[in-house]
């Protein structure tokens, strides 16, 4: 019942990948998304995916990486059936729809393995301002929370009587109300309740406050951003200069 | 002991309020002190709270009147930052209180907003968690956490301001006997080790007596009672408002009025006993 909520908790994994500087991670995610934006012929946008699958391997994270891809699925059939039916070819119309997965399946290796404490830290080096990082922190902090929440809600509204899957589309659509005002309410004492706590620890004293962790490459992190990079070259050489038949 | 707090002739009125919140408060806390704040609901506790942090008036506009003085600065003078190194504030629902996404990063929060160099914000998390024995809980995220260990971990994010003051706003309310008693342990080895001074908005009486100094009692926004916690406990007035007196203590009063006076007001049934057997002999 609560998997839904535990879908937006991120789970620790132990994998070398995971160990890596998250702004590493994030250069493999994009050049694997610049490949797969470039790529023209199907062999090529197959390879992407193949490599990301194996990525996603060597991170213990397939099944993870593999059910975004299956469920991006289904909005890749429809930019394929759009595509014939606007009369692009069978070949291209199926190159766009791959497309459209690899680059789903090459942004998400960074998100799926990226703690959103690392997150933090990129956004910050990256040069995001403080509030914004910080509101982008409690939002992922308190989803999980606010959906328990609402699960706890629904149990309540239905041990009163609530029958949330009866009646038609405008019916269900009204059962709804008896969860979402608690649940709007809850959620503003909620966040009055963090503002007070966080102006009680000094949020915002300071206009260039500290951090106990910073980000730091290792050798590693080095010579891993260092090969993908020469990959990067490689596969860009080859996009201009080999003809691949589509 | 010097004093901490200095509340003088304090009166507070909401921005769009009618009625005032809070009436001609005077209060002094010496240092060192556990004081208990009880008075019925709406009674304006966790207003004089937020008056002793400086979220009255940093936080909430209205009518301020009188003054309150914490370790000798104004708190209507001094910025969030300075008033959050005196003074920490610790509310009912700790889920709230946790920003972030591990133990270690949620208690360098405070520290980290003051800019605080990276080897202190270091050895004060280190130091607080080991104070509050939840080294373990380091690198625990937020929902792996149970309701007494997210407590301490918002009071460790509280503790490690190094306040002199810690106020806590009816903190056991939502978690179960064992786990309440437990707090209250904490906060009597925090007072007895570091010397933090303590206010606590509590309901539970049985468990705070014991260890407060004072009991202070409010109701519509005035100090009704204040006292030792025996004195508050054993004055007629103080079934009034509505406070539920420990069943010893009442005994006590139902006792006095039949004409047997006991040396000490009790306020737990093994001193009531104690006295009981001393009558006796
Ligand atoms: N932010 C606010 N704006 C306006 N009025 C408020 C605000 N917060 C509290 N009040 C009002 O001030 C009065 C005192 O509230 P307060 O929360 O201080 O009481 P309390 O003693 O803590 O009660 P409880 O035991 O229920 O927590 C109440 O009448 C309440 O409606
Ligand atoms: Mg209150």
């Amino acid at each position: 019942m609560h998997w839904v909520a535990g879908g937006f908790v991120f789970r620790r994994v132990e994998s070398p990948f995971h160990k890596l500087d998250p702004r590493t991670k994030l250069l493999i995610s994009l050049e694997f998304f610049a490949i797969s934006l470039l790529a023209f012929a199907i062999i090529q946008v197959a390879i992407v995916l193949a490599s990301v699958l194996f990525v996603a391997v060597y991170a213990k994270s397939l099944k993870r990486i593999g059910r975004t891809i299956l469920m991006s699925a289904g909005f890749a059939g429809f930019i394929f059936a759009i595509n014939l039916l606007f009369g692009v070819g069978l070949v291209s119309s199926l190159l766009y729809a791959l497309r459209f997965l690899a680059i789903v399946s090459s942004t998400s290796i960074f998100f799926v393995t990226t703690s959103p404490d690392e997150l933090e830290h990129t956004m910050k080096w990256l040069g995001v301002p403080r509030d914004i990082v910080f509101a982008f922190v409690t939002a992922v902090r308190f989803i999980p929370v606010i959906m328990l929440d609402a699960f706890q809600i629904m149990d309540a509204q239905k041990s009163r009587g609530l029958e949330l899957e009866k009646g038609n589309f405008v019916k269900r659509i009204r059962n709804m109300v008896p969860i979402l005002v608690p649940l709007v309410v809850n959620s503003v004492v909620r966040s009055g309740e963090l503002a007070e706590a966080m102006e009680s620890r000094a949020y915002g004293a300071t206009p260039k406050p500290t951090s106990l962790y910073k980000l730091r490459l290792s050798r590693k992190d080095k010579s891993v951003m260092l090969v993908s990079l020469l990959f990067f070259a490689a596969v860009l050489y080859i996009y201009l200069r080999v003809k691949v038949p589509v | 002991m010097g004093s901490l707090v200095h509340i003088e002739k304090l009166s507070f009125r909401y921005l769009e309020s009618k009625q005032w919140t809070l009436s001609e408060i005077e209060l002094e806390v010496k240092e060192g002190e556990i004081i208990i704040l009880a008075g019925p609901s709406g009674c304006g506790k966790s207003t004089l709270l937020r008056c002793m942090n400086g979220l009255i008036p940093h936080m909430y506009p209205g009518d301020y009147q009188g003054s309150v003085t914490i370790d000798g600065i104004q708190v209507r003078e001094e910025p969030m930052g300075i008033l959050a190194q005196k003074v920490g504030l610790l509310f009912q629902n700790p889920e709230n209180q946790i920003f972030m996404f591990s133990v270690e990063r949620d208690i360098a929060f405070g520290p980290e907003n003051l800019a605080l160099p990276r080897q202190e914000i270091r050895s004060r998390v280190d130091e607080t968690m080991r104070l509050l024995g939840i080294e373990p809980l380091a690198q625990r995220a937020p929902h792996e956490l149970s309701d007494g260990q997210k407590q301490r971990v918002a009071l460790a994010g509280v503790i490690a301001m190094r306040p002199k003051l810690v106020i806590l706003d009816e903190p056991t309310s939502l978690l179960d006997p064992k786990t309440a008693s437990e707090l209250v342990s904490l906060i009597q080895d925090l007072n007895t080790r570091l010397g933090i001074t303590f206010v606590v908005v509590e309901h539970r009486l049985d468990l705070l007596t014991k260890l407060a100094t004072r009991m202070v009692v409010m109701n519509e926004g005035r100090k009704v009672l204040d006292g030792k916690p025996s004195e508050v406990l054993s004055n007629e007035r103080v079934g009034a408002y509505g406070i539920v007196v420990p069943s010893a203590t009442r005994l006590y009063s139902e006792l006095a009025k039949e004409g047997v006076k006991l040396a000490r007001v009790p306020l737990a049934p093994s001193e009531l006993t104690e006295q009981l057997r001393r009558i006796r002999r």
